[in-house]
Formats: C-alpha cells, structure tokens, sequence
C-alpha cells in the first residue's frame, strides 16, 4: 500500500500537478483577455506556439534560456498590441461582438499556423532541457525542471493575481471593464487599457510557450494542443475568472490523473470533459464570477 | 438500308474507341492522400519526397508507356474520415487512376474500402497494420511498406538472442496501428519466451506520458516495446529520460517510432533505441547509396523508411502498368500480383495471396544519434502466413 503511494500515487499527482500548472500558464492569459475584454481568442494557441518558436530561434543566436524566459514575453507584447489594434478593434464595436471576435481571432489563428509552418517546416523540434536530471522530493522521484515548473508557475499567478486584484494599474482595467464609458469620463485611456489587457494575455500565452517548450517540445501545430484543456478550465472556472481558472486547471487535471489509474487512459479526457459538462449544466457561470463582475 | 446501319455501327465503334484513346494518352494521374498537417505531417514529408523524386526520374526517362505521371495532392490530416473524403474527390471529380499517400492504418482500410467500392487500386507506403493485408485485406488495397508482422518477426530473432526470458512491457498509441504492432509483437515476443507484464494505449496526440510511468515503474520491465510514431516518440522518450526510467531498460520499437523527421529533437534519449524495419539508409549496396545522395541532393534530408518505400512504389506501379499495357483496374492487379521489382532497398515481391511485399527486414539500432544495422532477416523468414480470405 505504501509502495502504491510512493511508487504510483504520489508520482501520478504530482506529475498531474505540473501538468496542472502548465494548462492554468496557457488559460490565465485566455482568462484575461475574456474578462477584460469580453473576447473570446481562438489564436491563444498560436501566441502560444509563437513563444516556443520564439525561444527556438533566438537560442539558436546563442541567448541562454533563462533570459529568454524575461525576453520572449516583453517581444510578445508588440504583436499582442498590433492584433488588438489593427484587427480586433475593427470588428470590437459591430452587432455581434463574440461571434466577429470569435470568427476572426480563428481565421487568424489558422494563418499563424501556416506561417509558423512555412518558417520553420512540419518537424518537431526541442530545446535542451535546462535543468535535466531528477530530484528527490517526499520519497518520489520528479524531473527537476517539472519542480521548478511548479514553483514558476505559482509565482507567476501570485503576480498576475496581484497586478489584476491589488494594484492601482489593475483597478483601472478592472473599471474599464466593468463600465467603459463611465471609466472613460473618470480619465481611463480606455483604449490603451484594451490594448494593454490584451498585450498582457499575449505576453502570457508567449511566457506558457517558452516555459512548455522543454518538457512537450516545439511544433507548428502545438497550439492546439493545450487550447481545449485550456477552454474547458476558463469555462468551468467560470469565464473570466482568474482563481477560477486556477482552482479549475488543478481540479481537472488531478480528475485526469487519478483517473487514468483506474480506467483506459483515453477514457481519462471525456471524463474532464464530462465534469465540463456538468458544472455547465450546474453552474453555468462556473465556479467563480468575471474580473470586475464580482 | 444495310449501309446506313453498319455506318452507324462504325461511328458508334469509333466513338468509344476515341474516348478509351484519350484516357490512356493524357498523364497518367496518381492521387495523393497524405498527412500535410498535424502530427503526421513529418510522415508526409518524407511520402511527397519519395514520390516526387520517382515520378520526376520516370518522367525524364519517358514516362510510363510514354506517359507523363501526375501527381495529386490531398491534406489527409491523417484522419480517417477526412482522407476518406479527399480520396473519394481525388476519384470522381479528378478521375486518378491509382492512389497512394495514406499514412495512417485506419485511414488505409478506410480509403482501400472506398477504392473497392470505385474499382480504383490503392497502395499505401507507410501503415503498419496488419489487417490491411490480412482481416481487412481488399482485392484493390496493395502495400510495399514492411507491416507490423514483418517488423516484429525481425525484433523477436533479436530479443531472443540478446534478452531471453525478458519481462516486457507494451505501449502503443489508442488507434488501429497500436494495438495491431503491440499484438504482432507481444505475439512475437512470447513466442519466443519472453514473459508480458503490461500493456498500455495512450491517445494518439498525448501531451504527458508520465501519467503511465506509475504503472511502467510497479511492473519493473527489462524491455519496453513501444509503436508510438511522429511527434509522439518525442515526448514519450524525453520524458522517460527526464524521469530516470531509461537506465536498464531497453526500449524496442515499430520502424516508425523513431525516423530521421524525429531523431534530432529525441536527442539522446533516443540512445540503444531498437528496431525492426525495412530501410535504413545504410543498407550497402550500389543501389541505396546512389539513392540516398540522390534524396539528399533533391530534398536536403536524408530517406527514411517512408521516403524509400514511397520512391519505389511508383517503379513498381510503372512496371506493372507496362505489363498491363494500360492502368484498366483489372489489369493492372493482375500484373501487380506476383511482381518483382528493383528498390533501393533490393527487390520486393509482391504476395499474390494478400498483396503484402515481401522484403529483408533490417534489425537497427541507434548508436551516436545513428541508425546502425544489428541483423538482416530474411524476406521469407518474416513475412509470416498469409490470412487473407477474400481472393
């Protein structure tokens, strides 16, 4: 029993952790952009991929990976900004909002595929894990680059919770998304808070991408990889909701860990998307409520 | 009277004799359904290569009975139910007279029905089922790639030799070529006295394998057997790597598992990695080296299996139709049937019984990031019984 514990258990929700950490790094920028912007992005995938991608090319200039991790997100916000300007601004405004963005945000999404397709070829690539080798923690064996995903991870919700949650910068997105016109008349650039929210959701997707890229290797069409796991944590959270992804991801994940124990791995995901479902028939809020609705 | 009905008789016989002439004057057209995208996409690479360096020598030398081949391409997405759709366009609106490309196993079956019921021939390059040439064979369904039986016959002369009475424990990707590779080997393998501990199935597409190394750790291996393929093979090895499961165990695999599309990104985990397959680059003959400068020379990247048996598909499609004398369905089958041809990897037979080729299978291993070859098994020694029922 206690070798089960040690030998089978422990890893397997440990290693479901991680993998916890890593989904919620992928939603909390989805999230954001959600309940700020009311914007549903289908091309988070992509922001995603283009980090990875990112940190692929500009290691092979040589630039060690630690500093990429602090460089690829800043590089990221350019483009985030471009996209909120030049596209969804356009289509912002129109009849049906989610349906425009939506529709938009996946035309895009399936260009940057092709593009990074084209750039880079069909072929999976890998950077060198930082921190390879294995670590001892409780008596179970863990890689030591999933521990330090761990511990980044949760460092970097605590900082997005306090920007968001605590910070005068926060408040005025916070306003701006809740009321925009009467955040407008109170002197909000509203439309410099837009941009930035989503520049800032960008930036996370790009940070998920360099930070993902060891441990489930570089490929054109990585994107969709976390996208659903993602969706379903950001919508059984509750859209929009930043503990509510983070309660949800490491929930979901923790289903699927210990699940897949039990029954046939591949019974694993329609069981987390079955608990989708119910918590949508339940609760169709979700756990928690929208930044700046609650 | 009389005169102006033979007349009509003679117009009519013209006619259709004019609209056969054509079809066997333009191109021959040669679909592709192909994995473009998704996790495949490297297999396709490899497929669209091989298939286009052959068609481009066999046009410059003349064609097929003076006949130009042209190429069609699909996006399978190496989903069945899409490669079903894009061959069914490829055989009604651009009228192919042969198709090739499918790179998945369930995408085959699937296609190889949708042939048979057009009269069209299909042959596939690169899947491992063994159902393809035997529970499921089709009269129009060929296939010139080693299968899964063919490649386990070769790992078992192996793992008796070097790992007898090994425990072993299986893992194969949740769709038809898994759990067909894991049954041939496990088959295989306990024949010759190897003893099974566990088997797994992970979604084609996993993200994280470490949720299986709980039960890969209780069952205490010294061989693990794996068919994962593509993008697949990367995660799996890296992270039995970075989990310290790899010291002790030997990882044996599907020719498919690791390929030159994935080996640079396994890195070192691909290491002592083993395999049965049916090319390797150094296999040593006049012929495979000529070909392997030639394919690095067009495409900047070495063949691998995928690439080398999709190259010498069109050289045995190209013989058979000259033996035929037109791409008629039934024709052509009947000379497919039995044909020997020239591959770079030597000559390959096709089995009239269940359209399997018969070829050598190589025993490979992966010493310094390259493929070396461990053994040579003859054709006939792993080509096993032939268990097609329906011709």
């Amino acid at each position: 029993m206690i070798e089960f514990i040690q030998f089978v258990l422990a890893p397997q929700m440990l290693n479901g952790l991680a993998l916890g950490i890593s989904v919620i790094l992928v939603a909390l920028g989805l999230t954001i952009i959600f309940g700020l912007l009311d914007v549903i992005n289908m091309s988070h995938g992509e922001f995603y991929a283009i980090g990875a991608f990112g940190a692929l090319a500009l290691s092979a200039f040589g630039l060690n990976y630690w500093v990429l991790i602090a460089l690829v997100p800043v590089l990221m916000i350019p483009l985030g900004v471009i996209t909120e300007r030049y596209l969804v601004r356009r289509v912002y405004d129109g009849a049906d909002r989610h349906v425009s963005t939506l529709l938009l945000t996946y035309g895009l999404a399936l260009i940057l595929e092709d593009v990074l397709k084209i750039m880079f070829g069909p072929n999976t690539h890998r950077p060198e894990n930082p921190l390879p080798g294995a670590t001892e923690f409780v008596g179970v064996f863990i890689p030591t680059y999933r521990l330090f995903l761990i511990a980044i991870g949760i460092a970097v919700i605590l900082v997005v919770a306090f920007v968001v949650y605590r910070t005068r910068l926060g408040a005025m997105v916070r306003a701006a998304s809740f009321d925009r016109n009467m955040a407008a008349s109170l002197g909000v650039r509203v439309s410099w808070v837009y941009s930035g929210a989503f520049a800032f959701g960008v930036a996370l997707a790009g940070l998920a991408g360099v930070l993902l890229a060891p441990v489930y290797s570089v490929f054109p069409t990585m994107g969709r990889d976390f996208i659903l796991m993602a969706f379903t944590v950001v919508i059984v959270g509750g859209m929009g909701s930043i503990w509510g992804a983070v309660m949800a991801g490491v929930v979901l994940t923790q289903v699927q860990a210990i699940s897949s124990l039990i029954v046939s791995p591949v019974w694993s995901e329609p069981i987390v998307f079955g608990v989708m479902v119910a918590v949508l028939m339940l609760r169709p809020q979700g756990l928690f409520g929208r930044i700046g609705h609650a | 009277m009389m005169s102006i009905k033979k007349l009509f008789a003679g117009v009519a016989v013209a006619a259709l004799a004019g609209t056969a002439a054509l079809a066997q004057d333009g191109p021959v057209r040669i679909g592709v359904v192909t994995p473009i995208s998704g996790t495949y996409a490297g297999i396709g690479q490899q497929v669209s290569w091989g298939l286009d360096m052959a068609a481009e020598e066999i046009n410059a030398a003349g064609g097929i009975n003076g006949r130009q081949i042209e190429l069609l391409y699909e996006d399978s997405e190496a989903n069945p139910a899409v490669a079903v759709q894009k061959a069914e366009k490829l055989m009604t609106a651009s009228d192919v007279d042969f198709l090739t490309g499918t790179v998945n196993s369930g995408a085959t079956l699937a296609v190889g029905q949708v042939a048979e019921r057009a009269g069209k021939l299909i042959a596939t390059t690169v899947s491992f089922s063994d159902a393809i040439t035997g529970s499921g064979c089709s009269p129009n369904v060929f296939r010139v790639n080693a299968r899964a039986g063919q490649q386990s016959a070769a790992l078992a002369v192996w793992l008796k030799r070097e790992r007898p009475g090994a425990k072993v424990f299986y893992l194969g990707p949740d769709y038809e070529m898994g759990r067909s590779t894991v049954a041939a080997f496990r088959k295989n393998a306990e024949e010759v006295g190897a003893e099974s501990t566990d088997e797994v199935f992970a979604p084609l597409d996993a993200k994280d394998y470490s949720q299986y190394f709980g039960g890969i750790r209780a069952a205490r291996p010294d061989v693990l057997y794996t068919s994962v393929a593509g993008n697949d093979t990367v995660r799996l090895f890296t992270q039995l790597k970075d989990f310290g499961l790899l010291e002790g165990l030997t990882v044996l695999g599907a020719s498919g598992t690791v390929t030159s599309q994935n080996i640079g990104a396994i890195g070192a985990a691909a290491e002592g990695f083993i395999t049965g397959v049916g090319y390797s680059t150094q296999i040593d003959t006049p012929e495979n080296k000529a070909f392997v400068e030639a394919f690095n020379a067009r495409n900047g990247a070495e063949p691998d299996l995928y690439g080398a048996d999709s190259y010498g598909l069109l050289f045995a499609y190209k013989k058979a139709v000259e033996a035929a004398g037109s791409t008629d369905t039934d024709a052509v089958r009947t000379a497919l049937e039995g044909l020997s041809w020239e591959t770079p990897q030597g000559i390959k037979t096709i089995r009239s019984g269940d359209h399997q080729a018969m070829q050598p299978v190589y025993v490979v291993e992966i010493k310094d990031g390259a493929f070396t070859i461990a053994d040579r098994i003859a054709g006939e020694d792993a080509i096993g019984e032939d268990v097609c029922d329906r011709f």
